[in-house]
């Protein structure tokens, strides 16, 4: 079970170069591809990104994500607040882009515990959940916030 | 035919987007490529000791792949907003009865414009959309909000 003092609990900041190697091998696979040849042009060639309205090689909708698992991991957040990993599932997941992430950004990404409550009835088992809301805010090289994550995590 | 807000409305469609069958090697291939190595998602006998029969592919497996639908329709650089609320496991085909198991590993994603509006000086839709496997069985549902030009 949560524990839920850790409402506010802001993880370590981390800083990270995003690398367009990286990019590639995410691309090729979300499109269950089996090579970079087969994916979308802006997610390997910067010319082509270029072309097509991009100051760079631009991240995959979902590709931030990953920042998560290259640090603390799943079992650093089980750890540091205090999950029963057997119930655990990842309810939702929302992206809020106010900028672009390119190939070669530093990227630092600040997570913090926003919000932690009981969904349901305890007495109604399979409608009850426990809810931990981690928010995390991508920013880059100039200081500029270009990305919000809202993740959900429940315990059922 | 360039997607604008002139040529969009409340109602529209996003085109129906079908993936190829789930296989174990996009799994691994996805572990790699997000760094998430639950054994969850590859390692069968680790299944097994939790009581499910196979491997199930990554949840955020399904949102990159409702990902790729939306930006085979409208352009990556329009995106503002992407959230998704994940409803179902999906298991890979197993290649010794494929014919069998595809279906289940065949994600379908659908779209439909619910809303156009005005927000921070930019015309911008919001488009509801469900992911499903071939079976009919629900994996995610959520929205993406675009600004159009």
């Amino acid at each position: 079970m949560a524990d839920k003092s850790k409402i506010g609990m802001e993880f370590p900041p981390f800083t990270m170069v995003v690398e367009k190697t990286k990019i590639a091998e995410f691309a090729a696979a979300v499109a269950l591809k089996d090579s970079k040849e087969e994916i979308d042009l802006i997610y390997y060639d910067e010319d082509a990104a270029k072309k097509a309205g991009y100051e760079g090689i631009p991240v995959p909708l979902t590709f931030m994500t990953s920042c998560f698992f290259w640090t603390d991991g799943l079992m650093g957040i089980v750890k540091a607040l205090g999950f029963d990993l057997e119930k655990l599932l990842h309810s939702e997941e929302e992206y809020e882009y106010l900028g672009q992430i390119y190939a070669g950004d530093v990227i630092t990404r600040k997570m913090k515990v926003v919000d932690m409550y009981e969904r349901g009835q305890k007495d109604r088992p399979g409608r009850f959940a426990e809810v931990t809301v981690l928010e995390t805010e991508l920013i880059n090289q100039r200081g500029e916030l270009v990305t919000k994550v809202r993740s959900t995590m429940i315990e059922r | 035919m360039n997607l604008t807000s002139d040529n969009i409305n409340i109602g529209d469609l996003m085109p129906e987007y079908t993936s190829a069958p789930i296989t174990r090697s996009h799994l691994v291939r996805y572990a790699g490529a997000s760094g998430d190595f639950n054994p969850l998602h590859h390692d069968e006998t680790f299944v097994r000791v939790i009581g499910l029969n196979n491997v199930i592919a990554h949840g955020m497996l399904i949102m990159g792949i409702a990902g790729e639908a939306i930006v085979s329709w409208t352009p990556h650089k329009y995106l503002r907003k992407f959230h998704s609320r994940f409803l179902g496991m999906t298991e890979p085909v197993d290649w010794n009865d494929a014919e069998n198991t595809k279906k289940r590993a065949t994600i379908v994603v659908t779209g439909k414009v619910v809303k156009k509006y005005e927000e921070n000086g930019e015309k911008r839709i919001r488009c509801n959309i469900v992911a499903k496997d071939l079976t009919g069985s629900r994996k995610l549902d959520g929205f993406f909000i675009v600004a159009l030009p």
